[in-house]
């Protein structure tokens, strides 16, 4: 594909050294060898492009970051140098040479480690023996356990970690204890490149300057580390040069990490391909009934704190925030899968029982989650069955399922979401994500649903089906049904809401309708809150 | 609160009340008390000619024995107890055996410890707890080993156990017997057996065949249960599929043997007759009133653990048997396998576990 | 195209169903949608099912002929023939009835280790001297009602004590072996009833009632998993108990009802095997938690929940009862059977296992060839 500029929304042009052409390091940034370079690398999987030409080059000594918004490719990527996938196409060089790993140990042994947010430590095991899990020094069979321990105290000191007891149990250790572990574990295999995926994710604010240090340590050595983040704060601090991605292609590479600016950095990410269509919203504003969904002073600790939000009938509500900012977890408190701490859920005006997916149901809401295949579907079951999943026993006589009826519901649903295929019979696994979605949501448009929430609804969606899926959306809210929509994707939740929240840390920093905001301002409210924090609460 | 929660604590009150109803009414069902006294097989103190009933020093006895899972272990325990019980001069300990050698194991040196005059033991297993018997006389304990034999001569001081291989033969000498004196000729032969990885039950079985054997006969077809009556109708109903004419069938036990004579019933089958084992209550008096195919059973009696204890008592007093010249008791005693049948059964009757 | 079907899988017929949706040429992923019309044929609402159980037919086949062949002697007589029907059917009845609440458990994602401790303490329950003494109706309401009790526990046990199937249901093997040799006191309890022993031995039109019992208990659960919202919720629970849960289905509710179902069927189990045996003891209905996991898993149930039929779990038992009696027919030692068993159970895992590669294979082929 040829490089295509992204265009800026609304922002100002201020992002000259986008100019420059991709792939070409700016001379000053690092001096160290090239150890790694990925040329036009494609990873398909059922159903989706997930890397799409994806050109990366790290340099030893150099600490690289990847940034790209959830589902640009990122996590794939990580597997594909881990040695978990092998690309489809394109070229992977490590250190001068074409490789290609069969499996994380091959990729391991010549010398890339990968540092996964969930760490995969074993919690039972010393710190030494988790360091050398795998390929520990033995003689004639017997673990050399002294030996084992030296060289643990040792790669413990490197990483400037002297008082962690090699013989101590990892479970015992708080959670930067343990990401230590994990990098002496990398270090154990002599690695000349450190993945780490979204390592400060785990860490409570100071520790996180413990990890830099640690990082410093590293690169001073030699050692390359690609580091992931959404923190662009971090990436500032720390990194030396970044790689974009955006819908599985490198959109920009080896811009320097401390200069280039922010909204550059963020046009880079959300910078569209493709124009979405939104439908359009209804001239006249709706008129101001009763709340249909009050929530007032939600709290659960360590997810998101006094949350409080309205939604009216016929109103779509968007919530704007990053993974980990509470606004999935706020969604599921609402819908009764999590209970809260504290505050209440209202549904026209009857407080819902806390933590009760059937109390929230019979009140009318419905729920399409975030995951669709592990929290939404049977996969193996036809299409009708997942649609009438929540409502089959409404059409049931005397507890006797009416699979005719069901079918011919469900038939209806896929007539006016333009299901493809048309057949409910067929297993839902056959669908295509946008398809699945549409089951998902057509599953609420059965019944008397009266308040739709939406998690991430377009996550892995083709183009195509997004336009549809937002056409639907709007359709509801038409017909009076209150949506409450979560999405990474700024633009969408702009184009789609008539009332914005934006969530940062578990908060609700800005409320406002979707036509006076733009999407330079939620992503600096989302990310880094540099220039609206003022404005906010 | 809403009309619907209303209803729905009303339907939850119904439903518990009528849970704990249920509960109530379930517990008043445990009981197995009956009418009948329980029965044990004890040889009265009060009954003996000779002297040696007579009151003497008063001594302890230890008895230790396995859980019981079966109608003949727990008849071991009910014997041993009821027998100690009709002498005023013993003294009856008993520990829990527990569920393996190993736990029978710490069971006995506790009661070692306790220094009992004598130790009466149905071991888990005569190997494993080899050791143990050993021990026990080593501390000058002398070691009634009941059942399943030690290795080890050193290990106890008197060995008596019933003959499974016996059984087999008596069971096929009746059947013999009886085939002949109907002139049989030709004759199909069916064998239930009890549980096949247990090494009684193979000896049970060879004893079996080899006497057919010797007499020109054959097992047709030889179908083994678990010495429970579930797997006893089961193995039986597939015997009877099996063969559509049978004339005799042995029957290794009489606890099964109730599974047995109800797939007899089931299957509507007469036209053979059946040999038991072991020799439960009922078996006897089913041959006794000679209404069914049962026509005989061979003992494995549980008596021995009545007599386990009367010897044991003559041990520790340092008395012999009194029919016998030696004034010590014997070594070794094997019990015969004896054939009920219609014309003896009143005298076992008593017998019966 | 041909040679994909010839390798991937011999049964499947070379062209389309006549039903196949029309592919919409817009569709960026044409491949996936050529994939999916194959599918719908293959995986399609009840074609799956159908096809394993016509796998199990196959082996109930060859198992008749192999006895057709080894005892035709036997098999030369007409009424032998049908006395042997009756006898493989009455000799699954008791199991049969335990797989059908194993069948459901397992379905939505559990596993119930516990039955055969159940049909004992359930059948020594309704045989103690104080039960009995009610008749019938109160041996019959006892062996239910401890059935029912017992699953109960089980399920309020997983569901709200959270702890795994496996091992909730093993401790409740244990322990509920234990109360049956508790209340039994070890001994053979043998039922005087005869309304109880006649359930075993009473034919209607030739045919036993234990034959009735497992055929109206088979029915029962047909309609309860295909027909019922349980049965709709049971398929939920066990293939995504989080979009179950999201979907507003009480999820715990509904385990501790698999359960309790479970349960149930045990006691009427119990009942069965107490007038078998005109008797019941603590140590009864040795193993039929492995016979009944068994049976569902030969018949095509997925172990880790989902999917299932009660029809292939009849099958499956019914299987292993025929083994039974052609080992029997032949006079052939039982160990040799147990291996026979294990062999058909591998087997039957394998067959599924060949199926689903060979279905991932098609798929990867033809995307290839498209793209």
């Amino acid at each position: 594909m040829t490089e295509r500029e992204a265009s800026p929304t609304g922002g100002s042009a201020e992002g000259g050294s986008m100019d420059a052409p991709l792939l070409e390091a700016p001379a000053d940034a690092v001096a160290g060898e090239v150890v790694l370079r990925l040329t036009d690398v494609v990873k398909t999987f059922p159903g989706v492009r997930a890397l799409d030409g994806v050109q990366l080059e790290v340099r030893a000594g150099e600490v690289h970051c990847l940034l790209g918004q959830n589902g640009a490719g990122k996590s794939t990527l990580i597997k594909v140098l881990s040695g978990v996938h092998r690309p489809d196409t394109g070229q992977v060089e490590w250190r001068g040479e074409p490789v290609s790993f069969a499996n994380p140990q091959a990729a391991m042994r010549a010398g890339i480690a990968t540092i996964y947010q969930e760490l995969d430590l074993v919690e039972d095991l010393s710190v030494s023996e988790n360091a050398f899990l795998g390929h520990e020094p033995r003689r004639l069979g017997f673990v050399r356990r002294g030996h084992m321990a030296r060289r643990t105290r040792q790669i413990l000191g490197r990483l400037g970690h002297a008082e962690i007891p090699p013989n101590r149990m990892v479970r015992a250790l708080p959670a930067a204890g343990k990401q230590v572990v994990s990098m002496a574990r990398a270090l154990s295999h002599e690695a000349r490149l450190i993945i780490m995926d979204e390592p400060s994710a785990v860490l409570a604010h100071d520790e996180v300057g413990n990890l830099f240090r640690i990082i410093r340590e590293l690169t001073a050595q030699g050692i390359a580390v690609i580091y992931i983040s959404h923190r662009l704060e971090e990436i500032r601090e720390i990194g030396d040069r970044v790689t974009v991605l955006k819908d599985g292609r490198t959109t920009a590479a080896n811009l320097p990490a401390r200069d280039t600016p922010t909204r550059d950095l963020v046009n880079r990410m959300t910078g569209r391909t493709i124009e979405y269509v939104f439908p359009e919203r209804p001239a006249d504003a709706t008129p101001a009934d009763a709340d249909l969904l009050e929530v007032e002073g939600l709290t659960r600790a360590g997810e998101f704190t006094d949350v409080s939000l309205r939604v009216r009938p016929g109103e779509v509500v968007g919530i704007a925030g990053l993974v980990g900012s509470g606004r999935s977890e706020l969604l599921e408190t609402i819908y009764g899968a999590r209970r809260p701490e504290a505050g209440t859920v209202r549904m026209a005006g009857r407080v819902l029982r806390p933590g009760s997916v059937g109390a929230a149901v019979r009140a009318g809401m419905g729920m399409a989650p975030e995951e669709r295949k592990s929290q939404a579907l049977l996969l193996g079951e036809p299409v009708y069955r997942n649609v009438t999943l929540a409502t089959f026993a409404r059409y049931a006589r005397a507890g006797f399922t009416d699979t005719g009826r069901e079918r011919a519901e469900a038939d209806r649903i896929a007539e006016s979401l333009e299901l493809r295929p048309r057949d409910v019979r067929r297993p839902v696994r056959t669908l295509s994500g946008g398809n699945q979605q549409k089951v998902v949501v057509g599953r609420w448009l059965l019944g008397d649903t009266k308040l739709l929430l939406l998690d991430e609804p377009t996550r892995g969606v083709d183009v195509g089906a997004r336009a549809e899926l937002y056409q639907v959306i709007r359709a509801l809210a038409e017909r009076g049904v209150g949506v409450l929509l979560v999405s990474s994707e700024v633009p969408e939740v702009l184009g789609l809401a008539d009332r914005v929240l934006v969530m940062r840390e578990g908060r609700v920093v800005r409320e406002a309708p979707a036509g006076e905001l733009d999407e330079n301002t939620v992503l600096d409210l989302v990310m880094a809150g540099s220039l609206m924090e003022g404005a906010a609460a | 609160m809403t009309e619907h929660s209303r209803d729905l604590s009303r339907r939850r009150l119904l439903f518990g009340g009528a849970a704990v109803g249920a509960g109530v009414l379930l517990a008043g069902c445990t009981s197995n008390e009956s009418d009948q006294p329980s029965a044990a097989q004890t040889k009265g103190a009060d009954a003996a000619a000779g002297g040696n009933a007579a009151p003497g020093e008063r001594v302890t006895i230890g008895f230790s024995a396995p859980a019981a899972d079966h109608g003949w272990l727990a008849a071991i325990t009910t014997n041993a107890k009821a027998q100690a019980g009709a002498y005023s001069d013993v003294e009856f300990k008993t520990v829990e055996a527990g569920a393996d050698a190993a736990a029978q194991r710490a069971a006995l040196s506790t009661l070692i410890s306790q220094k009992p005059d004598v130790i009466v033991l149905l071991p888990h297993d005569g190997k494993e707890l080899n050791a143990a018997g050993l021990e026990a006389m080593k501390a000058g304990i002398p070691v009634v080993n009941l059942d399943r034999a030690f290795p080890d001569a050193l290990a106890y001081r008197l060995q008596i156990k019933g003959d499974n291989y016996g059984m087999g033969v008596a069971a096929a000498h009746f059947i013999i017997d009886q085939l002949k004196a109907k002139g049989v000729s030709n004759p199909i032969i069916g064998e239930i057996a009890g549980t096949d990885s247990l090494e009684l039950t193979q000896e049970r079985s060879k004893g079996f065949a080899d006497t057919l054997r010797q007499n020109g006969l054959t097992v047709n077809n030889r179908r083994p249960a678990e010495f429970t009556a579930d797997s006893g109708q089961q193995a039986a109903t597939s015997l009877f599929q099996a063969l559509p004419k049978i004339d005799a069938i042995w029957n290794h036990d009489d606890d099964q043997g109730i599974g047995v004579l109800a797939a007899v019933t089931q299957a509507n089958r007469k036209e053979f007759f059946m040999v038991g084992g072991a020799g439960s209550k009922k078996a006897i008096e089913d041959i006794q009133a000679d209404n069914t195919v049962l026509k005989a059973t061979v003992t494995y009696s549980p008596s021995m653990a009545s007599s386990a204890i009367s010897l044991a008592r003559l041990i520790a007093q340092g008395k012999g048997m009194s029919d016998l010249v030696e004034l010590q008791v014997p070594k070794e005693i094997i019990l015969a396998s004896e054939t009920i049948t219609k014309e003896n059964a009143s005298n076992y009757l008593k017998l019966g576990f | 195209m041909s040679d994909v079907t010839d390798t991937s899988t011999p049964e499947r017929p070379a062209q389309l169903p006549a039903q196949s949706p029309p592919v919409d040429p817009a569709e960026t992923a044409a491949a996936e949608q050529r994939g999916a019309g194959r599918l719908s044929w293959w995986r399609g609402e009840g074609g799956e099912g159908a096809r394993r159980n016509l796998w199990l037919i196959g082996v109930l086949v060859a198992l008749i002929v192999i006895g057709v062949i080894t005892r035709p002697d036997l098999y030369g007589d007409s009424s032998w023939v049908w006395s042997n029907i009756l006898v493989i059917l009455k000799l699954a009845s008791v199991v049969g009835v335990v797989t059908v609440g194993m069948t459901f458990v397992i379905i939505g994602g559990g596993i119930d280790l516990s039955v055969g401790a159940i049909v004992a303490l359930a059948g020594v329950w309704a045989t103690t001297v104080a039960t009995q003494s009610y008749g019938a109706g109160g041996m019959i309401f006892c062996a239910l009602a401890v059935g029912l009790g017992v699953g109960l526990v089980n399920g309020v046990l997983i569901s709200y004590g959270r702890l795994v199937p496996f091992i909730a249901t093993l401790a409740m093997l244990v322990a509920a072996r234990g109360l049956a040799a508790e209340l039994s006191d070890k001994q053979t309890q043998v039922s005087e009833n005869t309304t109880i022993n006649g359930i075993a031995s009473t034919n209607l039109l030739g045919i036993p009632l234990l034959v009735y019992i497992l055929a109206a208990v088979v029915l029962a659960g047909w309609v309860l998993l295909n027909r019922t919202t349980f049965g709709r919720r049971t398929v939920a629970v066990g293939g995504n108990p989080e979009a179950a849960r999201l979907a507003g289905i009480d999820v715990k509710r509904h385990t501790v009802l698999l359960y309790a179902l479970s349960g149930l069927c045990c006691g009427i189990a119990a009942i069965m095997l107490t007038a078998q045996a005109t008797s019941a003891q603590a140590a009864m209905a040795n193993l039929y938690e492995l016979d009944a996991i068994a049976a569902a898993i030969i018949g095509g149930t997925l172990l880790s929940g989902g999917r299932g039929t009660i029809i292939g779990s009849l099958l499956g038992v019914i299987i292993f009862s025929t083994i039974t009696n052609l080992f029997a027919i032949n006079g052939l030692t039982t160990e040799a059977q147990n291996m026979v068993k294990g062999g058909i159970i591998v087997a039957a895992v394998l067959v599924q296992q060949v199926q689903f590669r060979s279905l991932t294979q098609f798929l990867g082929r033809n995307r290839l060839t498209t793209n």
